[in-house]
């Protein structure tokens, strides 16, 4: 009860310290990922003239909306989850506390932002005439509790990593950049190279652009098989990563 | 009341030995497979204690010994390699300086986020804010970014915060040794009212002073061991007198004082027959201190002695030198003269003193020297202060029942 409390403190000091200092204060969580809606809409539709990825998809922005917010929370959570043993370091080495609620506390505070930023934009584009369909918005946030659940699996394993190899931090920009072209994001599953399609099938982050697209914009189908698949493999990448996490924790004021 | 408040049980830690990136790696891969140890480096081993409620235990040793490691391990700070560490209380710990103070953060963020790591609601830490603001008295720092405090502020805060929280047990390290006078005192004496509560605490100190003031109990550590634990009197004690023994590269500095050959200069110092410089002389109240010296005078001019006692902290006690009472130095040869004086029925309380000697020139200005030696009074005298004085009451009655309770 008590680490519930305190991964909510974490979260509100987060917010409160993120956007602490700037102009438009919360209003930054919403604008990153449009800035970078709209540089990618742009580049992909005017420069490289994209197609629209399928027959029934409404063109390539809300496609890309439904790829692009779901992998910002993910990666995020991600990148400020690998360093928060280490950034909290004077904390850790002079209290005794339950460490794991500092990489749920990183997890969730990206989660939340981008989560409220994708209901906020698919209401905009909802009201831009985008045929998205709002009913099943509840079903898209739970997709998002899904991947939350697989982002604090991976994020336990990297952060418990990174205190022990302090090369995770610096080479994980490359990994998230290859992770998110390797992920359907910008495309669909459907225009990837035929030969190379398979590999698709090993990425665990390449279900939830998916999903919701097929619940959200009706784009293509997700089977039943397939959602239980992500849904075990989620668990599976929380337990592991759990494991370990809770493995190296004794040893943590050792090695920082 | 003679509940256990924590225990440790064979403790040891070792730190692994990292100086490469190289063995991190390897240091990881060990802990994940569950393998063999990594190299690493013994700081503390074999350790038991347990502090009941109501105690007061002081760590004391060397910069190394492992207090601090200690520390950490009992509040769970540090994972033991053996051993293990049980805790039953609400611990408020004041480790390394600061209580566990994020630097970007302001003094506010800091007093929520450690209230909330203490276990206490928002609401708990409204109420508990103001007067953490106040005792720390920090002025507009609180709302500055920690970063951008003095080494003093840090400490004013942290110690402000736990003492707020009221914990059953108080680990403390150091904290008395940065903030300023005034806080200090404001610090010894809010720990005084919490023992008096029935608080318990564990102190780590270099103030021999504070430790006595302020525990009943201590434990020397010595290389990660424990060295002697017990009354705070006799397990100090012991203490100084290793310290003091280990500055006996002292008679290489002596040597050289007989190297500059200065005009007068202190051959031997001895205290009640003794001369050895490293243990301090044992004496009961009333007892009589005999110090003697010897003192080399290059140009075989008389010197005048001046004796004093002091505190350990350096409060003189009384000093007198051969000239104020008209007497000189015997001239047992060209260059060499002697001197003693003795002070009978020793009105000196208890505890830890120093002699010292100087020799000055004839005319009694120039210092010329100084040795010093530890004398230590025991007793178990309640009375206040460092000496006893003549005293008698006045208009009082015998009260025979509190005299028969002092005796039995």
């Amino acid at each position: 009860m008590s680490r519930l409390s305190l991964v909510l403190h974490f979260i509100r000091r987060d917010l409160r310290n993120r956007y602490l200092g700037t102009f438009s204060g919360g209003l930054w969580a919403l604008v990153q990922p449009l800035v970078q809606l709209a540089v990618y809409g742009f580049v992909f539709v005017y420069v490289f003239k994209a197609a629209a990825p399928g027959a029934n998809a409404p063109g390539f922005v809300p496609f890309l909306a439904l790829g692009l917010w779901p992998w910002t929370a993910f990666s995020e959570g991600l990148s400020r989850a690998t360093t928060t043993i280490q950034d909290n370091a004077p904390l850790i080495r002079k209290i005794a506390m339950p460490r794991e609620v500092l990489v749920c506390a990183a997890v969730a505070s990206a989660f939340l932002i981008h989560g409220l930023g994708f209901c906020a934009i698919a209401v905009a584009l909802w009201m831009f005439g985008v045929p998205i369909d709002l009913v099943s918005l509840p079903f898209a946030l739970l997709t998002f509790a899904q991947l939350f659940l697989l982002g604090l699996g991976f994020a336990f394993l990297f952060a418990a990593l990174q205190v022990f190899v302090r090369d995770l931090s610096p080479a994980l920009p490359q990994l998230l950049m290859l992770w998110m072209f390797a992920s359907p994001i910008f495309y669909a599953r459907d225009s990837f190279p035929e030969q190379y399609r398979s590999w698709l099938q090993i990425n665990p982050f390449a279900h939830y652009p998916e999903s919701l697209r097929a619940s959200m914009l009706h784009f293509g189908s997700i089977g039943w098989r397939a959602d239980a698949t992500a849904l075990l493999v989620a668990v599976c990448v929380l337990v592991a990563g759990w494991a370990v996490f809770r493995r190296l924790n004794p040893h943590f004021e050792d090695f920082l | 009341m003679s509940d256990v408040l924590a225990e440790a049980t064979d403790l040891a830690k070792a730190y692994p030995l990292v100086f490469r990136p190289r063995d991190r790696v390897r240091a990881l891969w060990h802990l994940l497979a569950g393998g063999g140890r990594a190299e690493s480096v013994t700081v503390l081993k074999n350790v038991n204690l347990q502090v009941r409620r109501g105690e007061s235990l002081a760590l004391i040793g060397e910069n190394g010994a492992g207090k601090s490691t200690l520390l950490k391990l009992l509040t769970g700070v540090l994972t033991p390699t053996t051993g293990c560490v049980k805790i039953n209380a609400r611990v408020g710990a004041l480790l390394e300086l600061g209580a566990g103070f994020h630097p970007e953060y302001s003094g506010r963020d800091n007093i929520a986020l450690a209230a909330a790591l203490y276990g206490l609601d928002a609401r708990e830490t409204q109420t508990k804010i103001p007067q953490i603001v106040e005792f720390a008295d920090i002025g507009h720092y609180i709302d500055e970014p920690v970063k951008h405090y003095s080494s003093g502020m840090v400490v004013r805060l942290g110690f402000a915060i736990v003492a707020s929280l009221k914990p059953d047990l108080l680990i403390t390290d150091e904290v008395l040794a940065v903030g300023d006078e005034a806080f200090q005192k404001k610090c010894v004496s809010w720990i005084e009212d919490y023992l008096a509560g029935g608080g318990t605490l564990i102190l780590v100190s270099h103030s021999m002073y504070h430790v006595k003031k302020l525990c009943r109990h201590a434990c020397w550590l010595k290389h990660g061991e424990i060295a002697a634990m017990g009354d705070v009197f006799a397990v100090t004690q012991a203490y100084q007198a290793y310290q003091e023994g280990k500055s006996a590269p002292l008679a290489a500095t002596r040597a050289n004082v007989f190297g500059q050959n200065l005009e007068f200069c202190l051959v031997e110092l001895t205290l009640n027959g003794n001369s050895r410089a490293e243990e301090p002389l044992d004496l009961a109240q009333g007892d009589t201190l005999r110090v003697r010296v010897r003192v080399r005078s290059r140009d075989g001019r008389v010197p005048v002695v001046l004796f004093g006692i002091a505190r350990v902290d350096g409060t003189p006690v009384y000093g007198v030198a051969s000239d104020m009472d008209g007497v000189r130095p015997r001239r047992d040869a060209d260059d060499m003269y002697s001197i003693g004086i003795a002070f009978g029925d020793l009105a000196l309380l208890p505890g830890v003193y120093i002699v010292r000697a100087h020799p000055f020139d004839p005319e009694g200005v120039r210092l010329f020297d100084t040795l010093e030696r530890s004398l230590v009074i025991n007793g178990q005298s309640r009375e206040i202060g460092m000496v006893r004085l003549t005293h008698s009451w006045i208009g009082v009655e015998a009260d025979t029942r509190e005299r028969a309770g002092a005796a039995s």
